[in-house]
């Protein structure tokens, strides 16, 4: 309960500082990550796939909410739904898989929101817009996804265990 | 697999949800129902961002440090020429002045558009997910400021006005995919629309009406204004053409415009609260290069019979 708590809050100060600081970092390319779909992404990593739809609907309801906003309530909610859902459903039973797909994760959400967005008719889903402003976004995604996601998921598990065959071999090579 | 199954219905009931909003939202354009969610977060989320823009300003000030510390030394040498080039240029100012007051009194109009502008500053800025760009002010209705007003710098058009809270306002962009603005060719009054095409600022697609008008590469394009200066004022400079596009056969033709305002850094802006009583039309534009079209005053001049 401490560490959903602590999410909460990390997620509403992500955002704040998403749009007051990282959006405006003069970056090459003019994007930047989207740390707050990272942020989701470890939650779902940590928590499973249903716990990482419910997180991502809220997270997106809020960041709909979020000034400056000009994009259709509910959006950023079924693009991070979905990330969460998808995050959880890969990474479940298969730890060793969690890297690989937290980078997934992270350059899927940028498309899964220029396709939905290309459902409802938005005319920033043009072909033109895709071609300029998707790559950017996503390899900014890709370069900021393993620091923020294993710090979030680090923060909603907590530590790891210490895996017991190295605590074995640490052991041996002592006696 | 009940774990499965059970997440799944959950999920189809939150994509949903999501859905419904989105519709809901589409489909009642302005009237929205989430209207006050949105002025909710407006207001908490603008405090917030306006508490966080005072604390995080010399963040960003160290990152355009750095990224800009390899051009800097250009930069230098090239802000150097210019002030010898504008300080020679005011010597040559300082005789002309007298005389220039004498013309400006008989045009009738200042030299300047004469809005009256609120000035503000940028704390907050929209990007990846919606690929939206949308800024946010650190001015709000308790200031005077109201949706649908143009906002301007020191260089050209920025955007309008789309939301305001108490003390905060949100501002799309030119460069903003979904944002259309009227726009007219310097000079030879040809109307036309301009787009963002999502180059993060550094081009905006301008549709000439009349696919038949000349429009060559310098051309220069300010602010058609709107009915009652609703949401754009007239006479605000855009920008300049750069590149044209052939469109055969096609009723409207295409070309891409560099915007006068850097729309990807900004910081100080000014909103306009009245727009001035008579539209400037290009008494605005910055002086033309040699090399460009024809110079506007001189056809301004021949248009009003001087």
């Amino acid at each position: 309960m401490g560490r959903t708590v602590a999410f909460a809050v990390l997620v509403v100060v992500t955002m704040v500082a998403q749009v007051t600081v990282v959006n405006r970092l003069p970056l090459p390319g003019q994007a930047a990550p989207d740390l707050v779909l990272l942020a989701v992404v470890g939650y779902a990593l940590a928590r499973g796939a249903l716990p990482g739809a419910v997180a991502g609907f809220a997270t997106g309801l809020l960041s709909d909410v979020l000034p400056p906003v000009a994009h259709l309530f509910g959006h950023n909610a079924l693009v991070f739904c979905v990330v969460g859902f998808v995050a959880g459903r890969a990474a479940r039973g298969r730890p060793g898989a969690e890297p690989l797909v937290a980078l997934a994760c992270a350059a899927a959400g940028p498309m899964i929101a220029m396709a939905t967005g290309a459902l409802v008719g938005d005319p920033r889903s043009d072909p033109s817009v895709i071609m300029t402003a998707l790559p950017p976004a996503v390899v900014y995604n890709l370069f900021a996804a393993p620091p923020v996601v294993w710090a979030v998921r680090r923060l909603v598990r907590g530590p790891e265990p210490q895996p017991l065959h190295l605590r074995g071999y640490v052991l041996r090579g002592r006696a | 697999m009940k774990d499965t199954r059970r997440a799944r219905i959950n999920l189809g009931l939150l994509l949903a949800a999501a859905l419904v909003l989105v519709t809901v939202d589409h489909r009642s354009g302005d009237r929205s129902p989430f209207g006050p969610f949105r002025g909710a977060g407006t207001t908490v989320f603008g405090v917030a961002e306006r508490a966080g823009a005072g604390v995080v300003r010399p963040v960003g000030g160290f990152f355009e440090a750095m990224t800009g510390a390899f051009s800097a030394r250009d930069r230098i040498e090239e802000l150097k020429a210019e002030n010898r080039r504008l300080k020679r240029d005011l010597m040559a100012q300082s005789l002309d002045r007298g005389r220039s007051e004498e013309l400006r009194r008989l045009l009738g109009v200042a030299g300047t558009g004469g809005y009256r502008v609120l000035t503000a500053q940028v704390i907050a800025r929209r990007g990846a997910p919606g690929f939206e760009e949308a800024v946010e002010l650190d001015v709000g209705r308790g200031d005077g400021v109201r949706t649908e007003m143009t906002v301007l710098n020191a260089d050209g058009l920025v955007g309008r006005v789309v939301r305001t809270g108490p003390s905060t306002s949100t501002v799309v962009l030119l460069s903003d995919a979904a944002s259309a603005a009227g726009a007219r060719l310097e000079g030879s009054n040809e109307i036309g629309v301009v787009h963002g095409v999502g180059e993060s600022g550094r081009l905006v697609r301008f549709r000439l009406l009349d696919s038949t008008a000349p429009i060559t590469v310098g051309h220069r394009i300010v602010s058609f204004g709107s009915h009652r200066g609703v949401p754009y004022v007239a006479g605000v400079p855009i920008g300049v053409i750069e590149r044209v596009e052939a469109t055969p056969g096609e009723l409207t033709r295409i070309a891409y415009a560099r915007p006068y305002a850097d729309l990807t850094a900004l910081d100080v802006v000014g909103v306009v609260v009245r727009a001035p009583e008579r539209a400037p039309r290009d008494a605005v534009l910055p002086p033309s290069p040699p090399s460009g079209p024809r110079t506007a005053d001189a056809r301004r001049v021949r248009r009003e019979g001087l």
